[in-house]
C-alpha cells in the first residue's frame, strides 16, 4: 500500500477556483433572468427585444467556452484534460459580455467580443489568473470601439402588428425606453446627464430612482438595468465568502459623492461660464439630488459588484485595494462628465492597467516589522570604518 | 476574546478523541529511539552495542550547547546503532533497543524545593525539549540572554485533530501547573500566562478550579497576588498556538521579524513541556514518555496514548485497531505542520504530538491550479506576507524576490495553502526558497 506524500499541510479547504467561478455564475443568474423579462415587458409591441437579449447571452456564453476550449486544443492539450481542468472562468466572461450587449446589438457582435475577451486578453496572457485586464470588461470596450452602431446602434425591423418598418435604436444606457417606435432615432436622456446639466436644454427626466432600481423602462444593456438582481447577485457572493462587501461599497459610494462634488461645482457657474461663489450654499443641497440617480445609473453596479473586483485584476493589500477602488469612482464620475456615456467599462480597464503599479508601492508590513533606522545610521559608520582600513 | 490578526478557523475533527482518557502504550520488543528529537547536534551515544540498558538510562548525551540527552525508554540490550529514516525522512543514526520484558527503572534523585539553576541542570540532564513540534532544547530556552518578564504556556493546541495537550490539562491539572511553577521559578519571573483555545472549555473550566489559578478579567487581574497563574481564553483559530500568535495574543506583544519571544520579554512553552518539566523534578523522571493523539478518519480505534520514545508507529496503529482500506495518507503530528509519512516503518519521537491517518475525503488531492490572485492566502497569513508572492517567484525561481516577500520571515503555519482555492504548495515554495537562500549564503 503506497501512501500520498507530500508538504504540509495536509488537509485543503473545500474551497476551490472551479467553486468559486461556479458561485460567480449563480450569482450573474437573477440578474440575466430579470434583464431578459424587463427586455420582453419593454415594449409590449415588440417582446423580440426579450428573445433577442436571451440569444445574446446564450451566444456570449457558448463562443467563450468554445473559443477556450479551442484555444487549448490548438496548444496540443488533450480533451479531457481540458474538461477536467475547466474551471468556469470562461463562462463568467461569456455571461458578463452577454450582460453588457444591447438587445438591439448586432448578433456578430457578442461572438467576435468573446473571442477577443477569452482568447486574445485571457489566453495569449497565459489563461485564468494572468490577464492583465478583466476579460469581459476589455471584451466590451473592443465591441464599442469596433463596432459602434452595430453594437448599440440601430435595427430595423418590420412591426408584427402594423406591418410597416420599424427602426430601433438603442438609447443611451440608462435613459428610457423610449427608442422604440415608428419615427427612428430617438436618443433618450440619462437621469443623471439632465440633473447635472449635461443632455442639454429642455431635456427631461423622467425615470425616478425606484425606476431606476428596479429597471422598469429603463434603456441599457441586458444585466446592469435591474440592479436590485445585481445586488441580490452581490449579497450571494458576500454570503458565500467570494466578495468582500467592502470594495462595491467604497467603489459605488466614491462614485456618487463624487458626482455630487462634480454637479455642486458646475452648478455654481452662470450661463456666461463666471463662478459665483454666492450660489455655493443652495448648489450644495441640491447637489445631492444627482446622488441616487449617479448611483444607480449606467453600468456602476454591476461593474462594481461582477468585473471591478476580478481577483485577478485588483491589488492584492487592503490599503492597495481603497486605493483601486476610490480611484474606480473618482474615474467614473470624471469621466462621465466628460465623455457622457461608456464611463464605467473604461474605467475599469484603465484601473486594472493601473493594478500593477499599485501591487509594487503598496507592501504590508510584516509582523514585528521593525523601521530599518538602525541600519541607516550604522550605514556611514561602517563605511568610515571601511575607509580607515583602506588607509 | 483575545486573538491575532489573520489566521483562519480550520474545521478541528477533535472530537474523534475529545474524550478518550489517556491509555498506556503496552510493552513492545523492539524500539528505535532516534539521536536527534531536538533542533541541534545529534546526541552521542554512551552504550554500545550489546549492552544492557534499563528503562530511564542515559543512552546519548548531549554532545554541543544546543543539544538534548537521551535516555532509554524501556529495559533491554541495545541491538546496534543504525542510520534510519525519521519521520520527515532524513536519515539519523538510531539506537535500536530489543526489550526483554523486565520493568526495571533507574530514575534521578527527586528534587524538593529546588533553586533555579538546580531546575534548569536537571531539565538539562532529564533531556527535555520543546514538545509542542520544534524540540528547541528547553534547558537552553530557560536561560534567555534578553531580560524576560514573562512566561507563556501554549495550551492553544490549535492543530486539528490533536487532542494530547487537552487530555493532559484535564486529567494532570495539578502537575502540570506544578510544571509551570517549576519553570516559572527556574527563568524567575511571575507574570504566568496559560493561553487555551475556546474550544476546550472543559480544560479551561478545570485550570479556573485550582487554586491561584485566576481568569483573564479586569477584576480577576485586579486582585492578583504573586504566584497567581492567568489563564487567558482565546480565539478557536489556526495558528493561535504558534509562539508569535500566541505572545500577540497574550500579552499584545510582537515578536520583532527575525528575533526570537525573548526580545519582547517572553518565553513560551508547552503543555507537554511543562509536564515533562515536573515530572523530570518532582519524580525525577526523564523525558522518554509523551502523550500522542492517534486519529484521522483512517483509524479505527481512535486513542490519546502514553507513548514511550522510539515505540514504532506500526504498533501503534496495531493497538489502535489498524487502517481502514481507505486511508490515503498518513500524517506524524498535526495536519497543518506535521510531515506525511511514506509508511509506518517510523518511531516516535520527543516531540511527535499525534499520529494521524487520512481518508481520501480529508486529505485533499486536488492538484494545484493556476493562482487566480484572490489574496486569501495574504489575509490568513498570520506573519502579513504576501504568500501569492513568494509562491510566484519561487515558481519561476526568482529566489531573491521570493525572500524580498518575506519568504525567509513564514514560519510554515500553512494557512494559507490551506484555504488556496488554487490549491497552490505554497508551503512547499517557501521551504525549497529557504533552502535555496541558505545554498547562497
Amino acid at each position: 500500500m503506497s501512501y500520498v506524500y507530500s508538504s504540509s499541510p495536509h488537509i485543503k479547504s473545500p474551497r476551490t477556483t472551479r467553486s468559486i467561478m461556479i458561485d460567480v455564475c449563480i450569482a450573474l443568474l437573477p440578474a440575466c433572468l430579470a434583464g431578459v423579462i424587463l427586455m420582453f415587458t419593454a415594449n409590449a409591441a415588440f417582446p423580440m427585444l426579450g428573445a433577442l437579449s436571451l440569444m445574446h447571452l446564450v451566444i456570449c456564453c457558448v463562443t467563450s467556452v468554445a473559443a477556450e476550449w479551442v484555444f487549448l486544443l490548438c496548444c496540443k492539450k488533450p480533451f479531457k484534460q481540458i474538461l477536467a481542468e475547466f474551471d468556469f472562468s470562461s463562462l463568467v466572461t461569456g455571461l458578463l459580455i452577454g450582460m453588457n450587449l444591447y438587445p438591439t446589438s448586432k448578433w456578430y457582435v457578442g461572438i467576435l467580443a468573446s473571442i477577443f475577451a477569452v482568447v486574445v486578453v485571457k489566453m495569449l496572457f497565459g489563461g485564468t489568473g494572468k490577464n492583465l485586464v478583466n476579460p469581459a470588461i476589455a471584451g466590451r470596450v473592443f465591441a464599442f470601439i469596433a463596432f459602434g452602431a452595430a453594437f448599440g446602434g440601430a435595427m430595423s425591423y418590420v412591426n408584427p402588428n402594423t406591418n410597416s418598418p420599424m427602426v430601433f435604436t438603442s438609447p443611451i444606457s440608462g435613459g428610457k425606453v423610449e427608442g422604440f417606435d415608428a419615427s427612428g432615432a430617438v436618443t433618450g436622456a440619462t437621469p443623471l446627464q439632465v440633473l447635472m446639466g449635461s443632455a442639454g436644454t429642455g431635456a427631461t427626466n423622467t425615470l425616478s430612482n425606484l425606476d431606476l432600481f428596479l429597471g422598469t423602462g429603463v434603456a441599457g444593456c441586458i444585466g446592469e438595468t435591474c440592479k436590485l438582481a445585481l445586488i441580490v447577485g452581490g449579497i450571494y457572493l458576500v454570503v458565500r465568502g467570494v466578495l468582500n462587501f467592502r470594495w462595491p461599497l467604497v467603489y459605488i459610494a466614491t462614485t456618487g459623492v463624487v458626482s455630487v462634488l462634480i454637479a455642486w461645482i458646475s452648478g455654481c457657474y452662470n450661463s456666461e461660464g463666471v463662478f459665483i461663489p454666492e450660489l455655493m450654499g443652495t448648489k450644495f443641497a441640491q447637489a445631492w439630488e444627482v446622488f441616487l440617480p449617479s448611483i444607480l445609473s449606467g453600468g456602476l453596479i454591476l461593474g462594481a459588484i461582477f468585473m471591478a473586483t476580478d481577483y485577478v485584476t485588483t491589488p492584492n493589500t487592503k490599503v492597495g485595494n481603497y486605493v483601486y477602488f476610490v480611484f474606480l469612482g473618482i474615474l467614473t464620475a470624471v469621466l462621465r462628465k466628460a465623455v457622457k456615456g461608456e464611463a464605467v467599462s473604461f474605467a475599469i480597464l484603465l484601473g486594472n492597467l493601473v493594478v500593477p503599479l499599485i501591487d509594487m508601492y503598496i507592501r504590508r508590513k510584516p509582523f514585528g516589522y521593525v523601521k530599518p533606522q538602525k541600519q541607516r545610521k550604522a550605514k556611514p559608520a561602517d563605511e568610515a570604518v571601511v575607509a580607515k582600513e583602506g588607509d | 476574546m483575545k486573538t491575532f490578526k489573520g489566521g483562519f478557523h480550520v474545521p478541528d475533527h477533535k472530537d474523534l478523541t475529545a474524550s478518550a482518557a489517556i491509555e498506556q502504550m503496552p510493552l513492545v520488543t523492539d524500539y528505535y529511539v532516534s539521536l536527534s528529537q531536538h533542533i541541534g547536534k545529534p546526541a552521542q551515544p554512551v552504550v554500545n552495542v550489546g549492552d544492557q540498558v534499563v528503562e530511564g538510562q542515559l543512552i546519548a548525551q548531549a554532545s554541543s550547547a544546543i543539544s538534548a540527552n537521551v535516555h532509554s525508554p524501556v529495559c533491554g540490550d541495545v541491538v546496534e546503532v543504525v542510520k534510519r529514516k525519521n519521520a520527515q525522512g532524513v536519515l539519523v543514526d538510531t539506537i535500536h533497543i530489543r526489550s526483554n520484558g523486565r520493568q526495571d527503572r533507574q530514575t534521578l534523585p527527586a528534587l524538593t524545593d529546588p533553586t533555579p539553576q538546580q531546575i534548569v541542570e536537571r531539565v538539562a540532564e532529564a533531556g527535555i525539549v520543546g514538545m509542542g513540534g520544534a524540540g528547541f532544547p528547553t534547558a537552553v530556552k530557560l536561560q534567555p540572554k534578553d531580560p524576560v518578564d514573562s512566561l507563556v504556556i501554549n495550551a492553544a493546541e490549535c492543530e486539528p485533530y490533536l487532542n494530547c495537550d487537552n487530555r493532559l490539562l484535564l486529567e494532570r491539572t495539578e502537575q502540570f501547573l506544578q510544571g509551570v511553577r517549576l519553570l516559572a521559578k527556574a527563568i524567575g519571573v511571575s507574570n504566568v500566562y496559560i493561553g487555551i483555545e475556546e474550544n476546550k472549555q472543559q480544560a479551561y473550566e478545570k485550570l479556573l478550579q485550582q487554586p491561584h489559578v485566576i481568569a483573564d478579567t479586569k477584576e480577576a487581574l485586579a486582585s492578583k497576588q504573586q504566584d497567581d497563574i492567568v489563564v487567558v481564553q482565546l480565539k478557536a483559530k489556526y495558528p493561535q498556538g504558534a509562539e508569535k500568535t500566541l505572545i500577540k495574543a497574550c500579552l499584545n506583544r510582537e515578536v520583532p521579524v527575525g528575533g526570537l519571544p525573548a526580545a519582547v520579554g517572553c518565553i513560551v512553552d508547552n503543555v507537554g513541556t511543562a509536564y515533562a518539566v515536573y515530572d523530570a523534578v518532582v519524580n525525577g523522571v526523564p523525558l522518554y514518555k509523551r502523550l500522542m493523539t492517534v486519529s484521522g478518519g483512517g483509524i479505527n480505534d481512535p486513542k490519546n496514548l502514553e507513548v514511550a520514545v522510539g515505540t514504532p508507529i506500526s504498533a501503534i496503529v496495531e493497538l489502535c485497531g489498524g487502517l481502514k482500506e481507505d486511508t490515503v495518507k498518513l500524517v506524524s503530528g498535526g495536519p497543518m505542520m506535521g510531515f506525511s509519512l511514506m509508511n509506518t516503518d517510523v518511531a516516535t519521537t520527543k516531540t511527535d504530538s499525534g499520529f494521524l491517518a487520512l481518508t481520501d475525503k480529508e486529505a485533499s488531492s486536488v492538484l494545484p491550479t493556476p493562482c487566480i490572485n484572490c489574496g486569501r492566502c495574504a489575509s490568513v497569513c498570520p506573519m502579513r506576507l504576501m504568500p501569492m508572492y513568494i509562491d510566484f517567484y519561487t515558481t519561476v525561481g526568482d529566489t531573491e524576490n521570493a525572500v524580498k516577500y518575506g519568504a525567509l520571515n513564514c514560519f510554515e503555519c500553512g494557512t494559507c495553502a490551506y484555504v488556496c482555492p488554487a490549491k497552490r504548495p505554497i508551503v512547499q515554495s517557501v521551504r525549497l526558497t529557504k533552502i535555496k537562500a541558505k545554498e547562497k549564503k
